[in-house]
């Protein structure tokens, strides 16, 4: 649900434009300053395409790509990345990976085995992750730490703001959990552009003229497999139109799995019935490694120390036959959607691998069969999602591009629940986004004065069995015989997939107003506490860096001066007593801020260390003159002339930077 | 970035079209030229896409998305003949998905009523003697939709909604009867 109210009084208009939780709408954006997201289940990557340019992957300092998507809160300072990766074990239940698929999702979702500690706070149903920080964290707000760290990766890159960002999300995502994407994005201070079908993107990556007869014509599948979520797309490209025609999937449904299956073996092989968190751990690391090395390799050897298994092992073999069934499961969603489409599988151009699990031979070779054509996969699978969101950023960004236009569809249907607990459908799934439907329901008496909206998204017939998105009460209905009652429910998908409902009555035209509360989201002034609070934590981070700085120069300025004072010594003339007890007095002052005991603040600090550079500059100065003279004698007038001038510019520097500043090492050597 | 060209198609495409037919610029009857059709909605769908209008005003990205929005639903209802047919009869005055007297589905008669609860006790039948006995059924039941589409596509023709209407709603409980037979409900 993406907006609060529910007003009666927005007759005429089907899209209520003026929505509160759009305040950000029309904000001025920077041609080449988008930025495209792939947020994985397994690993993120941020891309840039500015101004046209071809896509590229931002790498971090260590030259790497994907960025783990997995957050320790081991430490007061929530690390992110490779660094948090290799800390799973340590413990494993304040190191959270895959939050993907705890996104959008209530408690009773989440039927898989995991090491987390969650709960729920008051009337909310969003599930709150214990992890050791004073307030349970959100799966939002996991993911929004990842989020922040590509966002500042670009940001490097540009050299300016990031103007707004393409995050991708798995075709199969509903509403509650694109909400829940885009929430994450707001909390990690990002202006969302669109949320991107993940095959969609990968379409658009590979290009018209990479696809059918060269004419940009043609019909093609995207079977994503990747760490937590599958998707299986049918586009049609014509001109420089990519069509989805039906999309599907499992959004639980990945190469996490994979590795969960082959984690269970190897702890059936170690004889290990009851493994603990961290024998699970274990396990999962040395699966997932083993299941990457068997894509190239016919055997492994697997160890789990944790577990008493020494050098078992696993052939590909054994591998096929422990994931089969798992990846036997999306061929029956291909075929849904090739019926969805209207397609038969032989007018299939072409079919394009995405997602890391591709890799895997068993699953390429159920792609060919299924498909009955070789799969495309010339560029590399990881990344060419967040090429594809790269290129829809800067188209939306505002540059000029060789556009095309995506027209994709929302993946499941929304609907009603009607009297009996029936669902009535209001948009079908695969109806082509934005796209907006009303239905006029009625009244059953006239003591009928309130109606429950309870709106689903799903395929089956029953309420119970779809998913709720949202509940709410329109009260004060007039009274009218029954059946006489017209009130007019107004379903709004816009390009983002995301709902918004509007309600009114035909017959008065009366006006109220609702709130919706989202049934696994947050609620919009939740988002925006959290959003503030990010703001709090940014000027916190700005703060500590700052500390930390000052504390370096500082010290490095109290060691030079030592050092010289030391080094000096006896000099005659160079160093008299009061002067030298003036520097030690200062000395140790410094000495103190920069202790455990010292100012917890920046500011104080750089005190310090200007009273400590003001007391020992006479010194300073004579230090470099003395050096100056001895350098010089039998050198050159020009030499002479050039080094003063190389020393008289120095100090000019200095001065227009701070008149109190001097280097107090300067010519000790 | 918003040329002039593109507030025109904006203005040219909005919700001035009085109907689904309009709106796609494709005749108003039953029989379709499937290319010519598609060809018509990819032109449109790409001249009003609000991707088109990110840097545009706030009024222009409104416009956009509502006539994506009404051009969207104008091809989802268009592009199903059995939806099509439903809407040319709600186009004439006749809406099925309504039970309202005068303006609503027609009443079926008492007899037709029981032959369907008859032909869901043989469904049942049909399920507890094996795959074969519903499979035969199945096919009888396809082919019955497909010749109550075209009834309502020739009603359609001779310019009869009402005959297609009663068709149409026909076709419905075959419908249902249908997925009854495949176990979606």
């Amino acid at each position: 649900m993406t907006n609060d109210d529910i007003s009666w009084d927005d007759a005429g208009a089907l899209f209520q434009i003026e929505e509160p939780s759009a305040p950000t709408r029309g904000r001025e954006r920077r041609p080449g300053c988008g930025i495209g997201i792939d947020l994985g289940t397994t690993h993120s990557l941020v891309a840039i395409a500015p101004h046209g340019e071809p896509p590229r992957a931002l790498p971090d300092e260590e030259g790497r790509v994907l960025l783990p998507s997995v957050v320790s809160y081991l430490e007061e300072a929530v690390e992110v990345g490779h660094g948090a990766h290799v800390r799973r074990v340590e413990d494993p239940a304040r190191v959270v990976s895959s939050v993907k698929r705890f996104m959008g999702r209530g408690l009773e979702d989440i039927a898989f085995t995991h090491p987390y500690q969650l709960g729920t706070d008051g009337d909310s149903s969003v599930v709150r992750m214990h992890v050791g920080t004073a307030r349970p964290v959100t799966p939002m707000e996991v993911s929004a730490e990842i989020l922040r760290v590509l966002k500042a990766r670009a940001e490097a890159e540009l050299g300016e703001p990031v103007s707004g960002a393409v995050i991708t999300v798995p075709a199969y995502f509903d509403d509650a959990q694109r909400q829940a994407t885009k929430d994450a994005g707001r909390i990690a201070g990002l202006e969302i552009y669109r949320l991107l079908a993940e095959p969609t993107a990968a379409a658009l990556a590979y290009g018209l003229d990479k696809f059918g007869d060269g004419g940009g014509r043609g019909l093609f599948a995207i079977y994503d497999l990747g760490g937590g979520t599958f998707d299986i797309s049918i586009l049609r490209l014509h001109d420089g139109v990519f069509q989805v025609l039906a999309t599907g999937g499992d959004s639980a449904l990945g190469g996490d799995d994979f590795d969960r299956a082959v984690a269970q073996h190897l702890l059936a092989a170690a004889k290990v019935a009851q493994p603990d968190a961290y024998q699970r751990e274990e396990a999962l690391m040395a699966a997932r490694t083993a299941k990457e090395s068997l894509s190239d390799l016919e055997a492994v050897m697997v160890s789990l120390p944790r577990s008493g298994l020494h050098e078992h092992a696993l052939t590909r073999a054994q591998l096929d036959a422990i994931i089969e069934p798992i990846a036997r499961r999306t061929v029956a969603a291909c075929r849904l959607a090739l019926k969805d489409a209207g397609v038969h599988t032989r007018e299939i151009d072409g079919v394009v691998l995405v997602g890391g699990s591709t890799r895997v031979p068993l699953v390429r070779a159920l792609v060919a069969s299924t498909f009955r054509c070789e799969p495309l996969c010339d560029l590399d699978p990881d990344q060419v999602v967040a090429y594809g969101a790269a290129v829809q950023a800067d188209i939306l960004s505002g540059s000029e591009r060789e556009g095309v236009t995506l027209l994709d569809v929302v993946p499941l249907s929304l609907g009603l629940e009607t009297m009996g607990g029936i669902v009535e459908k209001i948009i079908p799934r695969n109806a082509t986004i934005p796209i907006g439907a009303r239905q006029v329901f009625t009244n059953y008496s006239e003591k009928q004065t309130g109606m429950v909206i309870h709106v689903l998204q799903g395929e089956r017939e029953l309420a119970a069995d779809c998913r709720s998105l949202a509940r709410f009460e329109l009260t004060g209905l007039p009274r009218l015989p029954p059946s006489m009652a017209r009130i007019e429910i107004s379903f709004q998908l816009d390009a983002d997939a995301l709902l918004t409902v509007t309600a009114r009555e035909l017959m008065t035209g009366i006006k109220q107003t609702v709130e919706v509360r989202p049934t696994y989201g947050l609620a919009e002034s939740e988002v925006d506490a959290l959003v503030m609070e990010s703001l709090d934590h940014a000027q916190e981070d700005y703060d500590a860096r700052n500390l930390a700085e000052a504390r370096v120069e500082l010290g490095r300025v109290v060691l030079a001066v030592r050092t010289s004072v030391q080094e000096v010594g006896a000099v005659e003339g160079l160093l008299p007593d009061e002067e030298r007890a003036q520097i030690e007095a200062a000395l140790v002052q410094a000495e103190l801020a920069m202790g455990p005991e010292g100012p917890r603040e920046h500011r104080a600090i750089n005190a310090a260390r200007e009273a400590l550079e003001r007391v020992s500059e006479p010194f300073a100065r004579r230090r470099m003159e003395r050096a100056l003279q001895a350098g010089m004698s039998g050198k050159s007038l020009a030499e002479i002339e050039s080094a003063l001038a190389d020393e008289r510019e120095l100090d000019a520097r200095r001065g227009s930077h701070d008149p109190e500043m001097t280097t107090p090492d300067h010519g000790a050597s | 970035m918003v040329n002039p060209s593109r507030s025109e198609d904006l203005e040219a495409l909005s919700l001035t079209a009085s109907d689904h037919f309009e709106r796609l610029g494709v005749p108003r009857r039953h029989a379709v030229d499937r290319e010519a059709f598609e060809q018509a909605y990819r032109e449109r769908a790409q001249r009003v896409h609000p991707d088109r209008f990110a840097g545009g005003s706030s009024g222009q990205q409104r416009a956009a998305m509502e006539a994506s929005a009404a051009l969207n639903e104008a091809y989802r209802v268009l592009r199903d003949p059995v939806r099509r047919a439903e809407y040319l009869c709600q186009l004439a005055g006749i809406d099925v998905d309504s039970n309202d007297p005068r303006a609503g589905a027609p009443a079926m008669g008492q007899e037709f009523l029981i032959e369907m609860i008859e032909r869901r006790e043989a469904v049942e039948e049909a399920r507890a003697s094996g795959p074969a006995a519903l499979d035969a059924l199945r096919g009888e039941v396809e082919d019955e939709l497909e010749l109550a589409l075209d009834t309502a596509t020739a009603a359609l023709a001779a310019d009869d909604p009402q005959a297609a209407a009663r068709a149409l709603v026909k076709r419905r409980y075959l419908q249902r009867l249908l997925d009854e037979i495949d176990g979606d409900v």
